[in-house]
């Protein structure tokens, strides 16, 4: 549709929706500069909300464990992600894309609630290891996804002639599809990664004693001691997001287009 | 996908059936052996969860929250005590149902507004220089990546009741002689921030599916003589819908269960089907209560997910044409 | 990159598994970080706060396996209820040397006789937090439940009150205004309370019990049900600030809710001998005296007196005078059929 140009009507509309897209954002950002602990008016520029957010320990406990987790379940649900990714591909069992995909239908709140609801009944005390086996279990769907769509467009053709110039299914498998599937299997571990680190609805019903993560460190900062070192924080977090898409996206250009 | 015999490409019959046979069987061994470790973990943590939860909502609540016992033994007698009393509450006043259909009502108004707002962009986007696309695309998504409640504090300030975008409301309010407004605690606060939260669930499929569109449709329609709206409403319209549904079903199903926007912005009225269910679970002790809650939403998910399907379909064979 | 990756989940998990913490449950906004400042300072370790704003929440916590908390900061009916399931670790009196601080008459309470598992922290009453300027403008009364329940009251200051999300507390505003005990259970006396508050709730705001001390502050909202301690604390803020308005806060006069809060360690705490000396460390009479000087809460501590300043001693509302703790009651621990009762009634406000 190159040749067909947007109109100006087209033009200015689109314009206005970026700026509602942005305009709550630099508020946030706006703010975190305001010497004012009740945030409601601008009173004058400051640095003091980040200095306090470097001193503010709880602050960052919980994004060492935020960081933590996501690690590690980005890890295990990028395992058993790429496995589902290829079992759905081949298409032997009927059972299985319900069962993968079902958590990434389901809002959040249902998976949270029924989690908590079974941890508690099987004894198993909330902390790290609940929300990880949380965030695993909704994760692994977005990482099947990303393998399985990778799969759709692989020449199957590469893999038939590895294996009739004698190639173990094994071999076959480590030197050719594996290679192929890397882009698909990073893009789902990023994804992965990302909701893990950013999920709020259902860490709030898995966590437990000592183990809050940053979404929910903001929360209750956001619902009791609304000062500006939230702004500080969602700008600090903002800006890492933004250096690690443009790092990302230097070093594979194409994982964003997933 | 079959695998053939290394090197044997005309084998006799007698050596090829059995052998190849003993490779499909391994074949489906490795393929289940694939499937196993993630569907044993999804059996685990969302199956059977679900399930448990469908047990807990006949199961009375325990005297200091959590579950009561399922049965009892008295005089060496087994019992079972299961119970519908969740049940009926659902039914036993209108205010459940009726909560319901406001979330409902709260959702589908998300998806309309985000459609009206997202349709502008993805198509602005679709027809601009090829150049720029990912660049337009990018900063779609770059307010994505923040967090979900830094994107709602933002409202949280713009509302505010002292925020510059209330009291210069509240100017033209005054020069008009009616009522002071207020933003924050209402419903409007809640649907803003839904529809900002879930804008880009909308515009990405949409924006997909009008970048494959043919653009020869528009200049042949354009040259048989069509004006503007005419070529959207009979070309780009009607094409376009696979993305629409697309887009409504990632947008509708997640703000039908949030709970975080109401509980900041809402206020007294603005509450959700979801604030209930948190409440009913980390408030009020009453599991079994929740789980029908729950249980009821999770069918109306299930109800929603399968009409896209259908409905998806029917668009995708109506395209074909 | 791999390798920066790695120092730094290495650093900050160092700081997830600091190795002695005091993992504490507590009430929003009710100890001063100079106060947990100075405890971390003396015991080297980190105090983890976690915090609640109702005690149904708290007990949603606890019951959903949150225990092994250190320290927990219940309310008196809590703390009976919690006895009753055998949640709490007996405290360990040779720990507590500043035990005879505590003044007799907040010592050996029904809800734990002896002080088994339990010991006094500090008191609050609810009541009513107010902008001063605004309500004598409007000419209305604040030392008046009206002031939140009645219609005709509440229509010059819709939109700009709040009330406590919290069922104990708002039904025991609403039972007081009504002229009936907080710890009425009958069920027609509760539906009264319940419409009460149905007919009220179009002009309020929100529910909120955990943000208002900001609300008021800012100048969002003109009238607040909650805390005496975090309406002393909204008026210490707004006279910082410098706002062109105070607060101020006064007992309805009605009566209200007198909750006696109290430092408990579950039988799950991970470091059951920190938490002895985060209470002992409690019950010093500085550190005490903080409680009130600072977050302004009423105290039960008797040695901490002299070092309170005189002028909050005078504020009835955080020191009742006798006169004023006769109409003053504390919640006692419903059972389970009584609760199941008032969290219906509380749905369906939240609901409707």
């Amino acid at each position: 549709m190159a040749n067909k140009r947007p109109s100006k009507a087209l033009l200015s509309a689109g314009i206005l929706v970026y700026l509602f897209l942005y305009i709550p954002l630099a508020v946030v950002v706006i703010f975190s500069f305001n010497d004012s602990k009740l945030n409601a008016e601008w009173v004058g520029f400051t640095w003091k909300w980040y200095e306090k957010l470097i001193h503010n320990d709880s602050i960052l406990r919980a994004a060492g464990n935020s960081l933590i987790i996501a690690i590690i379940s980005a890890a295990m649900a990028t395992v058993l992600g790429t496995l589902a990714g290829l079992a759905i591909h081949r298409g032997r069992q009927k059972w299985l894309p319900a069962l993968v995909l079902g958590p990434i239908a389901m809002p959040d709140i249902l998976i949270g609630v029924s989690l908590l609801l079974m941890f508690i009944l099987l004894n198993v005390s909330l902390g790290m290891v609940s929300i990880i086996l949380a965030h695993v279990s909704f994760c692994i769907g977005f990482v099947a996804l990303a393998v399985q769509s990778r799969l759709a467009g692989m020449d199957q053709s590469l893999i038939e002639a590895a294996r009739d110039l004698g190639a173990s299914p094994w071999q076959s498998f480590r030197l050719i599809s594996l290679p192929l599937l890397m882009p698909g299997i990073i893009a789902g571990a990023m994804m992965a990664f990302t909701l893990s680190i950013d999920d709020f609805v259902i860490t709030f019903f898995t966590a437990g004693v000592g183990s809050s993560t940053l979404p929910l460190e903001i929360y209750s900062m956001v619902k009791i001691a609304v000062t500006p070192e939230v702004n500080a924080v969602s700008t600090l977090l903002m800006l890492v997001t933004l250096t690690l898409i443009t790092a990302l996206s230097k070093i594979s250009p194409t994982v964003l287009r997933q | 996908m079959r695998y053939r015999l290394p090197g044997a490409s005309t084998p006799a019959t007698w050596f090829h059936k059995p052998v190849q046979t003993l490779i499909n069987r391994a074949e489906r061994l490795r393929n289940n052996l694939m499937a196993l470790p993630p569907g044993l973990y999804l059996l685990l943590f969302f199956a059977a969860p679900s399930l448990m939860m469908l047990f807990a909502s006949f199961r009375y609540p325990g005297e200091y929250g959590g579950l009561a016992p399922w049965y009892y033994v008295e005089d060496e007698q087994f019992s079972l005590d299961f119970t519908l009393e969740n049940w009926l509450r659902l039914f036993e006043s209108s205010i459940y149902l009726g909560l319901l259909f406001k979330s409902l009502g709260y959702a589908l108004l998300t998806t309309l507004i985000c459609t009206l707002m997202a349709y502008p962009l993805a198509l602005m986007i679709a027809r601009s220089n090829k150049r720029f696309r990912d660049l337009l695309l990018l900063l779609v998504i770059l307010p994505f990546w923040s967090n979900f409640l830094v994107r709602i504090y933002a409202w949280m300030i713009i509302f505010s009741p002292q925020g510059a975008l209330t009291i210069g409301l509240n100017h033209v309010t005054a020069a008009l002689g009616i009522e002071p407004i207020s933003l924050m605690f209402s419903s409007t606060a809640v649907i803003t921030c839904l529809v900002y939260v879930h804008l880009p669930f909308m515009i990405l499929p949409l924006y997909a599916n009008l970048e494959k569109h043919d653009s020869r449709l528009l200049d042949a329609a354009q040259d048989l003589g069509a004006n503007r709206f005419q070529c959207f409403w009979l070309i780009t319209w009607p094409q376009s819908l696979p993305g629409i549904y697309a887009g409504a079903i990632l947008v509708f199903i997640p703000s039908l269960g949030i709970f975080a926007i109401p509980d900041l912005l809402g206020g007294t009225n603005g509450i959700m089907i979801g604030n209930v269910i948190k409440q009913q679970f980390v408030e009020s002790r009453d599991w079994p209560f929740g789980s029908v809650l729950s249980l009821v939403l999770t069918g109306i998910t299930l109800l929603l997910v399968l009409l896209a399907a259908k409905l998806g379909r029917t668009a995708g064979t109506d395209n074909g044409k | 990159m791999k390798k920066l990756l790695c120092c730094f989940v290495l650093c900050l998990s160092q700081f997830a598994l600091a190795d002695k913490t005091l993992n504490l449950f507590n009430w929003n906004d009710y100890i001063a970080e100079e106060t947990v400042a100075r405890f971390e300072a003396q015991c080297g370790c980190k105090v983890v706060q976690d915090y609640f704003s109702a005690t149904e929440e708290m007990m949603a916590k606890l019951l959903a396996g949150g225990g092994d908390y250190d320290v927990v900061i219940p309310t008196q009916n809590a703390v009976e209820a919690l006895i009753k399931q055998g949640f709490l670790l007996p405290l360990d009196k040779t720990k507590l040397s500043n035990i005879g601080n505590t003044a007799a008459g907040y010592m050996n309470k029904a809800y734990d006789p002896g002080n088994v598992y339990s010991l006094p922290y500090a008191f609050t009453t609810t009541l009513v937090g107010y902008n001063e300027n605004k309500i004598a403008e409007l000419g209305i009364d604040p030392a008046d439940w009206s002031i939140i329940f009645d219609p005709a009251v509440l229509a010059k200051i819709k939109g700009k009150v709040t009330v406590m999300d919290d069922a104990e507390e708002l039904f025991g505003a609403a039972l007081k205004y009504l002229g009936y005990s907080i710890n009425d259970n009958n069920e027609k006396h509760l539906k009264e309370a319940q419409a009460v508050i149905l007919k009220a709730k179009p002009y309020w705001a929100a529910f909120n019990s955990s943000s208002y001390i900001k609300e008021l502050t800012v100048g969002n909202i003109w009238v607040a049900h909650g805390y005496s301690s975090d309406m002393f604390q909204a008026r210490a803020d707004a006279a910082e600030a410098g706002r062109d308005f105070s607060i101020n806060f006064v007992l309805p006069k009605q009566g209200a809710v007198l909750a006696l809060d109290n430092m408990v360690i579950p039988k799950k705490a991970r470091d059951p001998e920190l938490a002895h000396m985060f209470i002992n460390f409690m019950m010093d009479p500085q550190n005490a005296a903080e409680l009130t000087t600072i977050v302004g809460t009423g105290n039960p501590n008797a040695a901490a007196t002299p070092f309170i300043d005189e002028d909050i001693l005078k504020i009835t509302a955080i020191f009742p005078t006798p006169e004023l703790q006769a109409k003053l009651e504390t919640v006692s621990a419903r059972n389970a059929k009584e609760r199941r009762l008032a969290n219906k009634l509380w749905t369906e406000i939240k609901v409707r």
